[in-house]
């Protein structure tokens, strides 16, 4: 009897788990894959926006994948280069300075609710803390830099970015991923370089 | 660690407890059958990997709000500063990755370091992330603000300064010509103010023998590269001696066997067995204190006196004396390292005899690495023990600790007057003062050196300072009245003092970048005048006083760990095994094979040491080849107070024993005995086992499963310079193992064991690099000790017991190219990379140790715990670069893999090929002999190409057909016989 009902228990359970990931839009796959992760970040910045609409080169804001390992999180001040003069989207300016000149006025300065949030940030001096989205476990030694000197577009990892809202993880960032390219990508790159991918265990585990 | 918090996030533990067919065994229930069992599971399993789909763990990127200027994260900087870790001053170059300096390398444009750097300067960088150095002034062992001390001090100051009251400041040499010039402006502010040097490792004999023979007060620099002959009468030059690096780098220019007829001929006269004696050519053991005499008889000697030799060895001065005379003028040098100024003008003498002034021994230059005054020590001590004193103030120094009258110091220290240390850490000496003003870590604060006259160098923090600590400069100017910070008054010492020395005619400012990026500047030495030697100041040696018989004379030497105890709180260097006995985390009494013969104890046995006195020692004995029978060694440097917090290193488990015994401390003080104390030795009947790794990790053969007769392989091999020349290359054996070729590199390394003088620099800076965590001494007994890289220590040629000659062999992964742990690996978690490295991959591994069972080099480790790495803030040395490894995988060197891949990138995104040299290994970097090299074997310019070409290179176990990569240059001695090359082990 006991065992039946804890049976029962655990169907439900198992259901109920099911519905509500496929609910959520992911996919079953084994631990340790995140693939699909998107977490919502402090300030609503748009990807699509920034690198699709306005098409600002990737390096523009991660320039450390061109000079470190790591591509990096543009600092605050990198921001700056534009929301020092772009401070809310251009419909909200003009509509104030629309609604200044009926009103025979100077229209005041507008700023839109997640800049703000920047400019709160360098002025109280408190860093903004993102949410981490591509994330490689610690025995992995990943490098941008040969990769980007290679020619491999960022979208090849990072899928296409420039239409995403918010950042999700495109791949799945198995070691299965990562070989399935270095043994297939011989000879030359999107960009036309020649590359010779190591295979080799210590070209990403030491 | 990631899957327990998902775990704990989703309760699986709890869903498991409820699955267990223990629980559902009910009254009314059927026992769970097979079937019913196997559902549960697959559901839970299920279950599991549902919840294991979603995100477990959410991790936060933080950037930086404005980016400093130059920094680009994640990738690593060198800033050039000065090592403080001993006063020799070498110039460093410090790696910064994300605002913390993780690994110091010797600067290779500092003349005083060239490049290398010794152990304990390798392991200096720990104790920057060491939690027990203060955060904030005390005042009576309470916290307080900085303002609150100094209104306090300042004030007590006036009084002292208004009553003519007598204030003493006592540093060592570290303190740089900046640091000394402050503190002399506040002195001069006392009526009775007086700057005190003294060294705990003093050498105050040389510069008081220079003044008695030449009339100025000064060290000589000793250019050990323009020496064709060398005697050394127990002066550690490689080892301990005034500059060890630059020493070691000077030496090993002057012994390339490629050019036999400028190999220079060492002979070391000395007591104990010192690194440099292991080194030489030729080496005497001399009665412990007779060092005047056979000094004496050598200099009557090379004056053309034969008188009757009776206190050298016999054929030795004949041999000494004839290789001194037959050397061209100015090619000979003779060095001591016996303390007492008589002894020093004897040596004084003998080298102007051979006109060693100018050439090798450099007066002019004057070294500034040892400015010490022992008269000037003895005299506070009087001062102090008559109260005689208002203020006294302790800089680098610990006098309660390492001078032998530290006692009458220390409760002279309780009376009434102002004492303050600088130490950033309680020490002996710092706990007997009212007040303690933390100073920064060397690589925290501004500061400057002057090792060599003329050889300046600005000291630059790499790290803003953990902690309310305050460099001294500062603490000075606050309680001058004209508070300023460090880097203001040491640019202007250097705009006054050092500018206007400056060459090149660079205005101040372009001068001063200049210095910060170079690490160091030359400037116009400061003038050092000298009469010529005075040869009627030598005077005939005192007799050998008579002793008791059976008696022994005490010798207290610098360890080549701890150095005089100031390291004794690093856990690195605590379990570096000391280059000669490879013992770790201990203290103990060396003796002689016949001394240990004559009283009946084996190493491991405990003696009572008991001077005349009273005051006694009971130590652990090594027995060590190559001793003076009346001679007893005990190393200074342990029992440091607050080494007991050792005691929980290395995991802690059932079995487990304490590193340190309870409640005491690492190793035993020395206290007041001194050198040259006469001393009884009785045997306790205890014994205390020594944590040393010499038999650790041995190539020898079993016993049960050797042929008769090889139990002993040949691992080193030994030549004469004579031999040498007529040596044959080396044959290869022939291999049924299947050609490899290896692109487009074939890392390989060449070790050359004529350069190696053991000093163990190689192993720290192994460790370093590497993530290599500290064990305990309990894991050590256990031959666990997790060193990617030891050095064997082998005795050859063993005469009389006490002429032995040693050899010292790094040993690493020899990354073979057929390796015999990649075929017995069930997992393929080591396999060989297209470049012919030995890849160890962690997380493939699954702890069989079948690998390391199976490596004839015995070189892989295995990580049986996960070791403690608890302190938060030490862990802070860890290299971002290399993965920590946890417990259950096995590991061994990598060849630096992570600055191979470091440069491969660099050198990709230039769109250039790797140059030689380029790469260097950790261990490589660091070798002041230059004795290992690494590089590209496919390359046929590449140095280490030249150096497997060279007829001295050999692979060791070469009949195994393995093909190692890491090849060896035998050792090549200086001597006339024309022996046959030695292989032995």
């Amino acid at each position: 009897m006991k065992t039946r009902i804890l049976f029962l228990l655990l169907l439900c359970a198992v259901i109920l788990a099911t519905i509500s990931l496929v609910k959520s839009g992911s996919r079953i796959r084994l631990a340790g894959n995140d693939q699909g992760y998107q977490p919502a970040q402090p300030i609503a910045y748009s990807h699509r926006l920034h690198a699709g609409e306005l098409a600002i080169p990737c390096l523009y804001c991660h320039s450390g994948a061109e000079k470190s390992r790591r591509a990096g999180i543009p600092a605050a001040g990198v921001c700056m280069n534009c929301h020092r003069y772009v401070t809310d989207v251009l419909g909200a300016v003009r509509a104030e300075e629309k609604l200044a000149g009926e009103e025979g006025r100077d229209p005041v300065p507008q700023t839109s609710l997640e800049l703000k949030k920047l400019y709160d940030a360098l002025e109280q001096g408190e860093p903004i803390v993102w949410k981490r989205v591509h994330s490689i476990p610690d025995f992995v030694a990943f490098d941008h830099r040969p990769h980007v000197a290679a020619g491999i577009i960022c979208q090849s990892c990072h899928g296409a970015v420039e239409t995403m809202e918010r950042v999700r993880q495109e791949a799945s960032l198995s070691m299965g991923w990562c070989v399935r390219c270095h043994r297939d990508l011989t000879g030359r790159t999107e960009a036309g370089k020649p590359v010779n991918p190591p295979l080799d265990c210590v070209a990403c585990h030491y | 660690m990631k899957m327990k918090e998902r775990e704990d996030k989703y309760g699986l533990a709890q869903i498991g407890g409820v699955e267990s067919p223990n629980e559902v065994e009910g009254d009314d229930a059927a026992p769970v059958g097979r079937r019913t069992f196997l559902k549960m599971a697959g559901f839970s399993m299920g279950a599991a990997t549902l919840a294991g789909c979603s995100r477990g763990l959410e991790r936060n990127v933080v950037p930086y709000l404005t980016l400093p200027e130059e920094v680009v994260p994640g990738r690593a900087y060198r800033y050039a500063t000065v090592c403080g870790a001993c006063p020799a001053g070498c110039g460093i170059l410090a790696k910064n990755l994300d605002g913390r300096p993780v690994k110091l390398e010797g600067n290779p444009d500092h003349p005083v370091s060239g490049g290398g750097l010794c152990p304990i300067g390798q392991a200096s960088v720990l104790g920057l992330y060491d939690s027990a150095r203060l955060a904030a002034p005390l005042t009576d062992s309470q916290p307080v603000a900085w303002d609150e001390q100094d209104l306090e001090i300042t004030g007590k100051l006036e009084t002292i300064r208004n009553g003519r009251g007598a204030v003493r400041f006592v540093v060592d040499s570290c303190s740089g010509p900046a640091e000394r010039a402050s503190i002399n402006r506040f002195l001069d502010s006392f009526p009775d103010g007086r700057l005190i040097t003294y060294d705990p490792l003093s050498v105050s004999a040389i510069p008081d023998a220079h003044l008695a023979t030449h009339k100025v007060r000064a060290l000589p620099v000793y250019r050990f590269e323009n020496a064709r002959v060398i005697v050394s009468f127990g002066a550690d030059f490689l080892g301990s001696w005034i500059s060890p690096v630059e020493h070691t780098a000077g030496y090993r220019s002057g012994r390339d066997p490629k050019f036999p007829e400028q190999f220079s001929w060492h002979a070391q006269l000395e007591s104990r067995m010192t690194l440099t004696g292991t080194n030489a050519d030729r080496r005497w053991t001399i009665e412990p204190g007779s060092t005047g005499q056979a000094l004496s008889q050598l200099a009557s000697r090379l004056a053309g006196h034969h008188g009757v030799d009776d206190s050298l060895p016999d054929g030795a001065l004949n041999e000494i004396a004839g290789r001194l005379l037959a050397a061209d003028r100015g090619s000979a040098v003779v060095v001591c390292g016996v303390n007492d100024p008589e002894t020093q003008i004897l040596v004084n003498t003998i080298n102007d005899m051979l006109g060693a002034y100018g050439s090798v021994v450099d007066l002019a230059a004057s070294s500034k690495q040892r400015v010490g005054d022992d008269s000037a020590i003895l005299h506070l001590v009087d001062e102090l023990t008559a109260d005689g004193v208002d203020a006294i103030f302790f800089r680098d120094v610990n006098p309660v600790y390492d001078l032998p009258s530290g006692s009458r110091i220390g409760a002279a220290l309780d009376g009434p007057m102002v004492t303050a240390s600088f130490a950033s850490m309680r020490d002996e000496t710092s706990t007997r003062c009212r007040y303690a003003c933390p100073e920064p870590h060397y690589l925290e604060a501004w500061g400057d050196s002057e090792p060599v006259n003329g050889t300046v160098a600005v000291r630059q923090p790499v790290m803003r300072p953990i902690g309310k600590s305050r460099p001294l400069l500062e603490t000075l100017a606050a309680w001058s009245g004209r508070p300023a910070s460090a880097r203001e008054i040491l640019r202007e010492h250097w705009r006054t003092r050092v500018h206007t020395r400056g060459r090149g005619g660079l205005p101040f400012d372009s001068f001063w970048d200049q210095t910060l990026h170079d690490g160091r500047a030359d400037v116009e030495p400061l003038p050092v005048r000298h009469d010529a030697m005075d040869r009627t100041a030598a005077r005939p040696p005192q007799q050998l006083a008579s002793r008791r018989e059976g008696s022994f004379v005490l010798e207290l030497y610098p360890s080549l760990a701890v150095f005089d105890g100031r390291h004794a709180h690093n856990p690195w260097l605590l379990e570096m095994p000391d280059p000669i006995t490879k013992s770790t985390w201990e203290n103990f009494a060396s003796l002689g094979t016949e001394a240990a013969a004559r009283l009946d104890v084996q190493t491991g046995d405990e003696v009572r040491i008991e001077a005349v006195e009273g005051e006694a020692l009971t130590l652990p004995v090594v027995v060590q080849p190559g001793q003076h029978p009346k001679l007893v060694a005990i190393a200074l440097g342990w029992g440091r107070s607050g080494t007991d917090r050792f005691a929980k290193i290395g995991p802690q488990w059932l079995e487990g024993k304490p590193t340190v015994p309870g409640g005491g401390l690492v190793g035993s003080a020395t206290g007041s005995l001194t050198t040259g104390t006469e001393v009884g030795i009785v045997a306790t009947g205890k014994t205390r086992d020594l944590a040393c790794t010499q038999i650790h990790h041995s190539l020898f053969v079993p016993e049960k499963l050797a042929i008769p007769g090889h139990e002993r392989r040949p691992l080193v091999r030994e030549t004469t310079l004579a031999a040498h020349a007529t040596y044959a290359a080396h044959h290869e054996h022939p291999s049924l193992w299947p050609e490899h070729t290896m692109e487009p590199h074939h890392w390989g390394m060449a070790i050359d064991l004529t350069a190696c003088t053991g000093c163990a620099a190689c192993v720290i800076a192994c460790q370093a690099e590497n993530n290599v965590p500290v064990v305990g001494r309990d894991e050590v007994f256990r031959a666990r000790e997790m060193h990617w890289m030891r050095i064997d220590r082998y005795y050859g040629r063993e005469g009389d017991g006490q002429d032995v000659d040693v050899v010292h062999m790094p040993m690493l992964c020899q990354h073979c190219d057929n390796a015999p742990c990649e075929t017995v690996c069930p997992v393929q978690a080591t396999a060989q990379s297209a470049e012919g490295l030995n890849q160890q991959v962690y997380n493939r591994c699954v702890g069989t140790r079948y690998c390391a069972n199976n490596c004839p080099y015995k070189v892989r480790r295995f990580n049986w715990f996960d070791y403690p790495r608890e302190d938060r803030l030490q862990n802070m040395v860890l290299n971002p670069d290399v993965t920590v490894r946890s417990r259950g995988v096995m590991e061994k060197c990598s060849m630096c893999v992570q600055r191979i891949q470091e440069t491969k990138s660099t050198a990709k995104q230039e769109g250039r090929p790797i140059r030689d040299g380029e790469i260097q290994t950790a261990c490589a970097q660091t070798c002041p002999a230059q004795a290992i090299t690494f590089g590209d074997m496919n390359d046929p310019e590449s140095q280490v190409t030249h150096r497997k070409n060279d007829s001295r290179h050999y692979l060791v176990l070469d009949e195994l057909g393995i093909k190692p990569v890491v090849g060896y240059l035998d050792v090549v001695r200086n001597r006339d016989e024309k022996a046959e090359p030695d292989e032995h082990a």
